[in-house]
Formats: C-alpha cells, structure tokens, sequence
C-alpha cells in the first residue's frame, strides 16, 4: 500500500524549504501515518531533492501531518532551475511512498 | 451576534477576475480583499519602478477595480488591496483615474506604506542591526549589498483597519501579510487588538485569513478532489462570514463552480505553512493545531476552537537581490527511442558548452515525462512515446544565458532523429531570496487618505 491509498496531500514553498501537508482520510489512516512518515523514511524518499533536514509535525486535530523538507527546492522558487519552481508536486511524489506492513 | 462578510477576490498576480466580479455581485459582502503579490514580485516591482516612479504596482489593480468598484459603491462594501507593491501612491492615483471614469467622486483612499525598508538597511546597520539568513544562516547581507533590489518587511492589519477607521472606501497597500488583508477588517469591526487579552481572537483571524487568502485554492483548485470539483473552468471564490465570537463560517456564490467541503478548507489550512503550533504572522502567532474544521452543510464548512499566542518580536523581510542570468531551452525526442536520444542529448549540451568555453553556475536538465516533477522518487519508464528534454542554466552574464539558450536549439539536429523544439525563452536576471527578520519597531508604518475631486471636507 502507498500513502495515495490512504491520504491525501497538498505542497508548497517558502523559500527554499518545501512544506507537504498530508491529510489522512480516516482515524484508521491517520495512525498507520504515524508510523510511516519518519524524518528518516521522508528523507530516503526524497533522495538528494532534499539536501536538509526533515521535520513532522502531527496536527491531530484535522488527522493530517505537516511536513517540512530543508534546502528542498534547488535554493528557492526564485532561484531553482527546476521545472516545478514552487514545488507542487512535491504533494504527488510523497503520495508514491510505501506504507510498512 | 456580530457577524462579516470577508471574500477573497484574488491569489496571485494574474489571478482569474470573474469569479471576484461574481463575489461582488452575489457574494453579500461587507468587505473584498484581494492578494496579488508573491515573494519574488517585490523585486520585479521594485525594477520597474527604477526605471519610471509611476509604476511599480500591480496593474491587475485597473480591471479588478473597475470591475467591482460600481458594485461595492451600491452595497457598500469595502476594497482592500495589495497590489499597490513597491508603489502604492501610484497605485492609488490609478484608482482615482478609474473611479473618476466611473463618475465616482466621493471615493475614499486609505494607502498604506511602511514596508518598504530598502531605503533604510544602511542606516539600520550603521546602528547594529543585522540581517541574517534564515534559510543559510550567513549571518549579514555584506556579500549581497551591491546586488539588492528590494527588501519588504510584511507587515500586519493595523494601518488597514486605521484606514478604515478613518472611513476608507479602499485601502491600497504593499507588502502586508497576505492574511492581513483580511484580519485588517477583523480588528476594525470587532475591536481587536494586539493586546494579550486579544490572542486568542488573533490566532483565529490569522487562521481565517490563512484560509482564504488564496482564492480558489480553498475552493476545488490545486486539489486532490479535482474530479470532483464543477465546471472547473469558472471557480466560485471563497467566503469567511467571521463571527464576533472568533468562529468562522468557509462558504461560497451558490451555484458556483469548483468545491468546498472539508478537505478543500484542510487542503488549504496546511498550504504553505511552517510548523502549524506555531504559525507566525505579523498579526501574532496562531496554533494550527486546535481548530476545528467541521462541515455544517452542504458548501458551509465552520471553522472554531482558534487559538494563537500574541505578536512576535520581530518581522519576517523578503530581500531580493540580483544573481546573475537564466537562459534555458526545451526540445522534445520521438520513439523510437525517445528517452535514450534524450538523455543523449543531454550529453551533447554538456559538451557544446564546454567546448565553447561556458561553465554556468549551475546547469540543470528535466526529463519531461520522465522526472521533471519528481525527481528521484519517480521510477524508470518503460517504453515511452515521446521524452522532453528541458535545459537551464543559471550563468555569470546574460550572454552565456543567450548562450545555453542557442544551443539547446542544436539538438533538433545533432539529437539522433524526429527530434522538435519549443522557441525558447529570451534569458532573464535571476532573482534570489535572502530571507530576514527585521526588529518590529524598526519598520514605521504610515497610513495616508487621499479622496476623489473635487475633495470633500
């Protein structure tokens, strides 16, 4: 099972940090989540698109996750040479990720 | 209980404008507020300017304006706009050119400046102040100095509800929070304040603000329940109805386009934020992590239980400085084959430019269909019908951009075979980011009225 199959996402910039939003459709999702989305497995996911850190933010309160990914955006929705400049799709990519069993 | 009506009218420089007209229309609103600015606008803005002191807003102001001013005139609701930039007094001037034109004569402007700090940096250093980088934590802008273009703080509601206060019909600002367009009429119906007694309420002003702020970005767009959103082609615009008692109601024109429920309003709350216990504003600092977001009915979605912690310190500064050039290409590759030739092709740019003596800063290729958009989480494609090829280079001057540019165009040749090209972009400055904060006493915030003639007294 993917993250797609339990969630959904939304990503956005503020400078060169990426935030992905992840909104879990049930209680029963939204633990499985907890478990899945480690700053760790985060940032295996990303590879070398996230050159910092990684943070989780749990937001009980709506069953989602806010997640920050450091130095994400090739410097910056200004700067980046990337296609994606305001990293939208990193929503999409994060929805690709394996749930462990 | 006393209750507004706040619509969101626009999200970005460029936005759609009939959904505004519509809100206006049919939206009952007490108050309009549109969003036209990003973080990289200031700094186109600001160039403009240089070049001619009369420009330097956001043009999106004349149609907007014009479009919603006879209607807001006749229900009496008020504008509130950013688009006034790197200008806003000429921003206003060009709201009473198309008020005039309307035969409006008694039309009240509150233009609201302060925010532009970046002809005050050197005195604010020469006093100790300095600016570090929260993104590489480089700790002053010695290095950039010469570079710098623009340097906005963002900057709270208060001047916008003294505006209104002072019987404003539209208030034109620069670079305030994009939330602020609407927490400024938050303070001046209800009487808030940035008095610790007022935090709570501030969290939920924030928080509200946040939710509307980008226009149909609440309402179906950028969304996962795209397949769901109707006729997406005319989206309907989002509604606070904000409630004295710091509860809102998220709702939109019946019977217009796109979606809300939910998890458009959920969408749009963890959009673009930093850690959601502590969401910071110039307005205060709100809790993410409290509200309650409820769907009441269908289209209706109430949002309570908002929280926030009281003003920070310091305000957020967007420094845009110049760094060097852009120039960039795409071509696409055929099957058979496609994305071997591609990456091929990849191959010969790499060597054209060596071979004529350009080294670009940085040198970056996308692989469209392949992992332009997600990187190296996208796995390898099978057998693929056609492969982009996008190039982009950010280089020392503009004719090693013009450069790249021109050979990326080679490729239709030297690319193997059944290779097409897209006519490239010219090369463009680059612009990059130094973001900042700057101590909240240092930034002094002005609010002006300027009015319709003949001047009424």
């Amino acid at each position: 099972m993917q993250v797609k199959d339990v969630a959904y996402a939304r990503s956005g910039d503020k400078g060169d940090v990426v935030n992905v939003g992840v909104l879990a459709l049930d209680d029963a999702a939204y633990k499985r989540l907890v478990v899945a989305l480690t700053p760790d497995r985060l940032k295996k996911h990303f590879g070398d698109w996230v050159r910092g850190d990684v943070e989780v933010f749990p937001m009980p309160n709506i069953n989602g996750f806010n997640i920050l990914l450091h130095n994400a955006l090739g410097g910056g929705a200004t700067k980046t040479l990337r296609y994606d400049v305001t990293g939208k799709a990193f929503s999409t990519a994060l929805l690709r990720m394996e749930l462990p069993e | 209980m006393k209750k507004i009506r706040l619509g969101a009218g626009s999200a970005y420089w460029g936005d759609l404008l009939e959904p505004a007209v519509e809100l206006a229309n049919k939206g009952e609103l007490d108050y309009l507020c549109f969003d036209h600015l990003s973080e990289l606008t200031l700094a186109v803005l600001q160039r403009q300017k240089a070049k001619d002191p009369n420009e330097g807003y956001i043009h999106d102001i004349e149609p907007w304006i014009e479009a919603t001013l006879p209607q807001a005139r006749k229900q009496g609701f008020k504008l509130v706009t950013n688009a006034g930039g790197a200008n806003p007094a000429a921003a206003a001037r060009k709201v009473i050119e198309v008020a005039e034109r309307l035969g409006i004569n008694d039309l009240r402007i509150a233009v609201v400046t302060g925010d532009d700090i970046f002809p005050d940096l050197d005195e604010m250093r020469s006093i100790g102040i300095k600016f570090p980088n929260l993104d590489t934590g480089e700790e002053d802008i010695d290095r950039i100095r010469p570079d710098i273009v623009a340097a906005n703080a963002y900057v709270g509601g208060d001047y916008i509800a003294r505006g209104l206060a002072a019987g404003a019909d539209v208030v034109v600002c620069g670079r305030v929070s994009d939330t602020a367009l609407f927490i400024g009429p938050m303070m001046h119906e209800f009487g808030w304040t940035y008095d610790p007694k007022d935090n709570d309420k501030m969290g939920a002003a924030i928080t509200i603000g946040h939710t509307v702020e980008c226009a149909a970005l609440a309402t179906g767009a950028v969304s996962n329940l795209w397949r769901q959103a109707r006729d997406p082609w005319r989206p309907g615009y989002p509604i606070a109805e904000v409630s004295e008692d710091a509860t809102a109601v998220i709702s939109k024109v019946e019977g217009s386009g796109g979606l809300l429920n939910e998890w458009t309003v959920k969408e749009q709350l963890v959009y673009e934020i930093g850690d959601p216990n502590n969401y910071f504003m110039p307005d205060g600092v709100a809790d993410f992590t409290r509200v309650k977001v409820e769907e009441i009915a269908p289209e209706r979605v109430k949002l309570s239980n908002m929280g926030g912690k009281g003003l920070p310190e310091k305000l957020k500064v967007c420094i845009g400085y110049r760094d060097g050039w852009e120039g960039e290409g795409s071509l696409m590759f055929s099957w058979p084959d496609a994305y071997e030739k591609a990456k091929r092709g990849e191959r010969i740019i790499r060597e054209r430019l060596k071979l004529l003596g350009v080294e670009p800063i940085e040198l970056h290729f996308d692989y469209l269909g392949v992992n332009a958009l997600h990187g190296p989480v996208a796995p390898e494609p099978h057998e693929m019908n056609e492969v982009g090829l996008r190039v982009a280079a950010r280089t020392r001057t503009r004719e090693e951009a013009d450069t790249v540019k021109r050979e990326s165009t080679h490729l239709w040749t030297l690319g193997g075979i059944g290779t097409g090209y897209l006519s490239p972009a010219q090369p463009r400055p680059s612009v990059s980011l130094w973001p900042t904060l700057v101590p909240r006493d240092q930034v002094q915030m002005k609010m002006t009225m300027v009015e319709t003639s003949p001047v009424k007294t």
